[in-house]
């Protein structure tokens, strides 16, 4: 079976660093990106299966990338993360069809779970 | 009325005492030294679980954190001061060189060190990213292995920024990522006219003075690049310029040191760093300023010979100095050494050696013709080739990797080694990784297989080193792995040279365990075993995964090494991680433990751990020296009460009582008084618990070192003033509040309640550290006690032997209630540590003391 593919998106290296090797391990194929721009310019031509973003980014932002993932892949699962739990944001995001909300700093075994619920693994 | 007697006494008492505050004012300043410790250690707790690697963080976190910690220590040292008049001015130095050991750390962007110039022999391991890799290296290789290297120093990455920053050429980094040739080329030529910082000219200049006359007459120096990461885990091998043969004059240095900044920003360099993933405006420079060997011959070794072959090396050597070589200008003797058990030249080749490059004094260099004569003469004996061998050997074993080594010889005959980097390696590809992996490792007997817990993950190997003794820890060779029975805090200093630790027993909560996942070190503890199965010398190959799954193998398996490089390349890109997480190392060790020792000085305060215990211990002592001299006056003045008494005890605990107001009951006093008479509800609630029949045991308990009982529970005589009140048990008591300083032997207990009628404004924080057994069972007694707070819905924070408990907003009959069970707790557990010889005993003893029954016996 091929790898599921994960895109990470946070503005600061060591997120995407981290959450890469942590994901690896899982067995799973992921690029990481510092900013909103080039991951949607590396979206026009590779789906993902899961999307990690960082909400708050300069220039594109979280929701912009949920947006425009969801326009190109309806079936990829996006999983927003942020520095601050800001609920109002939250809510329109869940609205918005995320599937789960991590507030910063987020532990990686409950990303690790969310990502295994997203892909129906969970229960193997 | 009573206003003014208040006001007169208060002139009188400040008089005789020096305008000292009074007592409440004092209370005022003890409780918030409290407050702001708790809050201390619950932000280094919080910091160190979310910093340990389970968690994705930022940096803006880190940063959040840390301040939080940093204000919340900051206010507990401005009470402390006004509480102890000032007594302790070296706190707030030692807390403001660890902040700015933080700062520097979480500000990646800039080095605030003040230091531009750094000497090799003082250059240590925790230096090597201001003096960069190839500096570090070189370094090392004198202080560590005693190998003969030139005079030399650096100029640190702190000066490299002052000097851009000087240029104004630091917003031109910022746009680096997306420059092109031209706008690189106008960077470079800005460097190349760069003007110097004063403090950087006079560095410099002191650095020259100091080098000059160790060098002699004709004194000249290399400068050569020594950015972040060179020769480190990125080879950037030939990127850099190396200026030979500077002059010993700060203008000549200054000169050479523009070029080799400036070559950091070549474009192939630019574009190499990029290829690694690096942020090019980020790459930070030092240099090396290393005195010129004017060399008879020199050359290069590699401690694997073609880059392949690990078990020979091969050393090349040409007449002049190593440019011919380096560069490849000359066709140079080639000597190969077998290395095995002895080593031994098995080929030699003399080349035509057509070319060599001299110095010029103060002219440079030049390459000439080889004279006829000195062509076919081989440059090195069997012995200089054996002796360089046997230096390079020592140095790929130290830094475990293979190298490539420069080296020159001088006229008289002295060999110096001038750098040495990773050598990189050809690796065969892997085909069929899955399938070499079963018939390798199957080849190789398993010594010890999923008994234990992996406290860090990661393949390495090594030699076996049983560690017996203690003293014997300075003995273990680097690269080794260390097998012990027990895990130790002792073993953090040797920790960052060592591939593994394996003990028999140990938890993976410890201080040790902590600083092995800092550093990465493969570590399995609770093996049962590991001391009778693993031979001293034995070499091995541990394999550590999740959870309890791990192997050691019988030998070195190359295999499952390789495999670990490759995820290592990866982990190693986690700088950023490695550089945050090591700001914990400035936080949480706890070096002083014993206020009885000597060693309990504010100037063994090492970390903020450090600064918070020794803060209460004066802080508490302060109140009592306070009380006393207040007793006293008041006394003499009046013949009235003191606040000061001692405790009458049924148990064999001494313990003073100052009385904030309402401590005692009305009408009580004097000297001594008994329990019966104590006023205060908090503390009447705890003595009660204390005092609870079967919770004070003192048979029964083999504690190592008879004499530590008297030790114990001893309250020091007050007579004998300020010195000896160090570690008394004490109790500031009012009506509503108590705070217990509580110390056991190696055991210290602080309890802080308010307990009213109005629950928004009761708590009660707790604080456990320490103990006299080992750390394996120091932390299941903080595992036992915490497992019973929890029950009464403390918020609780434990690492170590540290427990941090918070619980506020129950009404007085809950607190009074919680107190009683605390004081049981304390009781009980206070030697409890010495008998927690396994997890299952903390689970039963939990269970036994929340059903009442104080029992030890299984």
């Amino acid at each position: 079976m091929a790898k599921h593919g994960i895109m990470v998106i946070d503005d600061e290296k060591i997120v995407g660093d981290m959450a890469k090797l942590s994901l690896e391990q899982d067995g799973y194929e992921v690029e990481t990106f510092l900013n909103g721009e080039s991951a949607l310019e590396r979206l026009k031509t590779k789906r993902f299966d899961v999307v990690v973003t960082d909400l708050k980014m300069k220039g594109v932002d979280g929701l912009e990338v949920l947006r425009t993932v969801k326009k190109l892949y309806p079936t990829t699962v996006v999983i927003m993360i942020t520095a601050f739990a800001n609920l109002d944001v939250a809510i329109e995001a869940l609205r918005d069809d995320v599937h789960d909300f991590f507030p910063k700093p987020v532990k990686i075994k409950e990303l690790k779970a969310s990502i295994k619920r997203a892909l129906g693994t969970a229960a193997k | 009325m009573a206003g003014s007697l208040l006001q007169w006494f208060k002139g009188i008492v400040g008089r005789e005492h020096g305008a000292a505050p009074d007592l409440a004012e004092r209370f005022r300043a003890f409780q918030a030294v409290v407050e702001g410790n708790n809050r201390t250690l619950e932000a280094m707790t919080e910091m160190g679980e979310k910093l340990g690697g389970d968690y994705l963080f930022d940096v803006n976190y880190t940063r959040r954190a840390y301040a939080e910690l940093f204000a919340a220590i900051s206010d507990s040292l401005s009470h402390f001061d006004q509480l102890t008049e000032h007594r302790y001015p070296q706190l707030g130095e030692t807390l403001a060189r660890i902040d700015s050991l933080v700062q520097r750390m979480l500000t990646s962007d800039e080095a605030v060190s003040s230091r531009l110039v750094v000497f090799y022999p003082e250059i240590t391991w925790d230096l090597a990213e201001e003096v960069g890799g190839k500096n570090y290296h070189l370094a090392e290789l004198a202080n560590s292995l005693q190998i003969r290297v030139p005079e030399a120093f650096a100029i640190t990455t702190a000066a490299f920024s002052a000097f851009l920053r000087h240029n104004g050429l630091e917003e031109r980094l910022a746009g680096l990522a997306a420059a092109d040739d031209a706008a690189l080329a106008g960077l470079r030529a800005a460097i190349l006219a760069g003007g110097f910082p004063e403090e950087f000219t006079a560095a410099l200049a002191a650095a020259l003075a100091t080098i000059r006359p160790r060098l002699g007459e004709e004194a000249a120096l290399a400068v050569r690049s020594s950015a972040e990461e060179e020769d480190g885990d990125f080879s950037f091998a030939g990127q850099f310029e190396t200026v030979l043969n500077v002059p010993c004059t700060t203008e000549a240095v200054q000169h050479a040191y523009r070029e080799v900044v400036a070559s950091l920003f070549q474009a192939s360099a630019i574009s190499y760093q990029r290829q690694l993933g690096f942020n090019p405006g980020k790459l930070k420079m030092a240099a090396g300023c290393v005195a010129m060997i004017n060399a008879k011959c020199s050359g290069v070794i590699y401690t694997a010979a073609a880059g392949k072959d690990r078990s020979r090396m091969a050393i090349s050597a040409a007449w002049g100095l190593g440019k011919g070589v380096v560069d490849g200008l000359t066709d140079a003797d080639l000597y190969t050494v077998a290395k095995g058990e002895e080593l031994q030249v098995v080929e030699q080749r003399t080349g035509g050696k057509e070319k060599m490059v001299v110095n010029r004094g103060g002219q440079g260099i030049e390459t000439v013709e080889t004279p006829a004569e000195q062509r076919v003469l081989a440059c090195l004996s069997q012995a200089e080739v054996l002796e360089l061998a046997r230096q390079a050997a020592a140095i790929e074993e130290h830094f475990k990797a293979p190298q490539d080594i420069e080296w020159a010889m001088d006229n008289s005959g002295r060999c110096y080694l001038l750098q040495t980097r990773a050598l990189r390696m050809d690796e065969p590809t892997e085909e069929a990784p899955a399938l070499e992996q079963a018939a390798v490792a199957g080849d190789y007997p398993v010594l010890l297989r999923d008994q234990g817990v992996v406290v860090q993950r990661g393949t390495t190997a090594g030699k076996v080193f049983i560690l017996r003794q203690l003293d014997e820890l300075e003995k273990i060779p680097k690269g080794g792995v260390l097998v012990a029975r027990h895990d130790s805090p002792h073993f953090v200093r040797a920790i960052p040279f060592l591939n593994a630790i394996i003990t028999d027993v140990g938890v993976p909560t410890s201080h040790m365990a902590s600083i092995c996942r800092e550093f990465n070190i493969p570590t399995v503890v609770n093996t049962g075993q590991a001391t009778t199965v693993l031979r001293h010398g034995q070499e091995i190959t541990l394999r550590a995964g999740e959870g309890s799954e791990f192997a050691v193998y019988e030998g070195i398996v190359q295999h499952l090494l390789r495999e670990e490089r490759q995820g290592a390349a990866r982990l190693r890109e986690l700088y950023e991680f490695r550089r945050q997480k090591y700001i914990m190392r400035h936080i949480a060790p706890l070096n002083l433990v014993n206020p009885l020792e000597q060693e309990f000085s504010p100037e063994k305060c090492q970390t903020v751990h450090d600064l918070v215990r020794f803060m209460h211990e004066k802080a508490v002592q302060a109140l009592v020296e306070f009380a006393e001299r207040q007793g006293r006056g008041l006394a003499r003045l009046f013949g009235g009460r003191t606040p000061l008494h001692r405790l009458n005890l049924p148990i064999p605990v001494q313990l003073l009582l100052i009385d904030l107001g309402g401590g005692l009951q009305d009408g009580a006093g004097g000297k001594k008084v008994d329990v019966e008479q104590v006023g205060s509800l908090p503390l009447r609630a705890v003595l009660a618990g204390m005092l609870f029949p079967g919770v004070w045991q003192n048979e029964g308990l083999a504690l190592s070192g008879g004499d530590l009982m008297s030790a114990m529970t001893r309250a020091t005589d007050l007579t004998g003033g300020g010195q000896e009140l160090a570690g008394t048990n004490v109790a500031l008591a009012g009506r509503e509040y108590v705070n217990m300083s509580l110390r056991f032997g190696y055991h210290f207990n602080m309890l802080d309640c308010y307990c009213s009628d109005k629950p928004r404004n009761n708590h009660i924080y707790f604080r456990f550290v320490g103990g006299a057994a080992s750390i394996t069972n120091r932390s299941r007694r903080i595992t036992l006690m915490a497992q019973v707070l929890a029950e009464y819905g403390f918020a609780l924070k434990a690492k170590g032997d540290l427990l941090v408990g918070r619980l506020s907003g129950l009404d007085r009959r809950e607190i009074e209630t919680i107190l009683d069970q605390m004081g049981r707790l304390i009781g009980y557990t206070r030697q409890l540590d010495a008998l927690l010889d396994s997890d299952e005993m903390v689970n039963t003893l939990a269970g036994r003391f929340q059903a009442g029954d104080y029992r030890f016996d299984p």
